[in-house]
């Protein structure tokens, strides 16, 4: 599996980015993540994503209003490559929420 | 984990909550559809029959409000962070004394019976005021200031007006059986009822829905800030103005300022949906549609009947306004939305409860679109009907009424299967060995 898993929900209605998101996440593997291009933050997806372990975080997109990307809790390499790529993006309005 | 300033799910009342309220609404609809059945054109003569009082009470408190209450009571810990005290017993109380309330009222109007409607006055002032306290207190701890929340506590404001002038117009009422003396009063308790409750309520809920669902551009944050407050001061104004009184062409010129900014509101509303990102419509927009030109319609005819006294005095005027009003713009925009809280609730509380579990019902699966869909065409020919019915009620009465009924059994209907996806659910994933 690929590093980076992507996921396009910009102008979906609710809760159907939700839906996906779920999905998609069922598949990720160590050492993966989810990228998501998403047009509002999806807050109900913060308490379930909460209680199955998963990290997340978001911060304004350059594609969509916002980038969120999500790992599992524990996998530290899966953060490493998410902080790398939230770095090289130029955008300082970061909010990580571990 | 700490997130920025958003709904707060995780606070969200258990969903027999809110779901009480909005399985009866459709009930008390159908039963103003049955009783227009009934009584055919006798019910469309006058505002002022007893048995046309009967019908609106049972659609503005037992659809309206009852929808909205039911909104509300989810609202304000997703949307002003601030749960409701002991939501179980709080929306228990109020459904089951609105119920009986209505119930009573309708009935008191329609059989002229004073002892049944001094009761159903009393229940519905019990269970009013609790339902106002529990709300009012939720908004004074609420740190959110948002439009959206801003407006719910205007909206309230204008419940416990609508409430204090409903009493009093009630009282006169009973103790002046069938005289016509009851009017100003009147005039206060229906203008703080549906523009007050119902349009502020509808507006501030609008803010956060109309883009969140139909994918539009959010509303214009001048609007967002100052429309509800603007309108409140005007609804105070007038109310002032009536009780003074002043002179009749200040509450003229107040009214109009009122008419304009509703008629801002539903333009606005039309046109971020034609600039919506998405270009997919769906039934809910469909409904605002409705709602939204109906508003329209309603304020050009109330201004029309201001400018022309031959208008003002047609005899179909004031059920003409209220039609489009109440069932046009207040019955179409709780449709619609309905139609988008009751699924996302279910679909929500089953993700919440059996998360990362196969055999979860998508919110597109828990009310088929093609059943929304043909309850809306009852709803739009109902609608279509009953203003036929209020010019020419020997045509169109019947057939508005069964049209109604139609349309509210199909509402109900899907309300109730979309409920029992939800418990069938729950129980095959507790127990997947049932």
């Amino acid at each position: 599996m690929k590093p980076e898993q992507f996921l396009d929900v910009n102008l979906l209605e609710p809760p159907e980015p939700i839906e996906r998101i779920l999905s998609a996440i069922e598949i990720l593997t160590q050492g993966s993540y989810l990228r998501v291009w998403i047009h509002r933050e999806p807050f109900p997806l913060y308490d379930i994503l909460d209680r199955e372990e998963f990290s997340h975080a978001i911060h304004p997109g350059r594609h969509s209003l916002f980038e969120l990307f999500i790992w599992h809790g524990h996998d530290k390499t899966a953060r490493g490559l998410v902080q790398d790529v939230i770095r090289s993006d130029e955008d300082n309005s970061l909010h990580c929420h571990e | 984990m700490k997130h920025a300033p958003g709904p707060a799910l995780e606070q969200a009342p258990p969903i027999s909550a809110p779901l009480r309220f909005f399985l009866s609404a459709p009930i008390f609809g159908l039963m103003a559809a049955i009783i227009l059945v009934v009584a055919g054109p006798d019910a469309l003569i006058s505002r002022w029959a007893p048995i046309t009082l009967a019908l609106t009470h049972l659609v503005t408190l037992g659809f309206i409000t009852m929808a909205m209450m039911g909104a509300m009571l989810q609202m304000m810990p997703v949307v002003a962070g601030s749960p409701t005290w002991r939501p179980r017993l709080a929306s228990s109380v109020t459904h089951s004394l609105l119920c009986l309330g209505v119930v009573a009222l309708a009935c008191g109007f329609w059989f002229d019976r004073a002892g049944l409607l001094w009761f159903a006055l009393f229940i519905l002032a019990m269970g009013l005021v609790f339902f106002i306290v529990i709300i009012t207190l939720s908004l004074v701890r609420s740190r959110v200031r948002s439009a959206t929340v801003n407006g719910m506590r205007m909206a309230v404001i204008s419940l416990a007006m609508t409430l204090a002038f409903g009493l009093r117009t009630g009282a006169e009422y009973i103790w002046q059986s069938q005289t016509h003396g009851v009017h100003s009063w009147t005039s206060m308790h229906l203008v703080w009822a549906l523009i007050g409750w119902v349009g502020l309520l509808v507006i501030s809920a609008a803010y956060e829905v109309v883009p969140m669902f139909q994918l539009t551009p959010p509303y214009p944050a001048r609007m967002q800030r100052w429309l509800s407050q603007l309108m409140i001061a005007l609804l105070i104004l007038w109310t002032g103005a009536c009780l003074l009184p002043l002179p009749g062409w200040l509450l003229t010129l107040i009214g109009l300022c009122l008419a304009v900014a509703l008629m801002d509101f539903a333009a606005t509303t039309l046109y971020l949906q034609n600039h919506r990102r998405r270009r997919r419509s769906d039934v809910t927009m469909g409904f605002w549609r409705i709602g939204m030109i109906s508003l329209l319609a309603s304020l050009f005819l109330w201004i029309g009947g201001q400018s022309s006294p031959t208008l003002a005095a047609w005899p179909h005027y004031d059920l003409l306004l209220g039609t489009t009003y109440i069932v046009g713009f207040a019955i179409s925009v709780i449709n619609g939305m309905l139609y988008k809280i009751v699924p996302f609730l279910i679909w929500f509380h089953l993700q919440s409860r059996h998360i990362g579990q196969t055999g979860l019902p998508t919110v597109k699966e828990i009310i088929p679109d093609r059943r929304k869909r043909h309850q809306m065409l009852f709803h739009l020919s109902a609608l279509l009907s009953l203003t036929a019915a209020v010019i020419w009620p020997e045509w169109f009465a019947y057939a508005a009424g069964i049209l109604f009924a139609v349309s509210f059994s199909l509402l109900a209907f899907n309300l109730f299967a979309a409920s029992r996806m939800y418990v069938q659910t729950r129980t095959s994933l507790d127990d997947p060995a049932l």
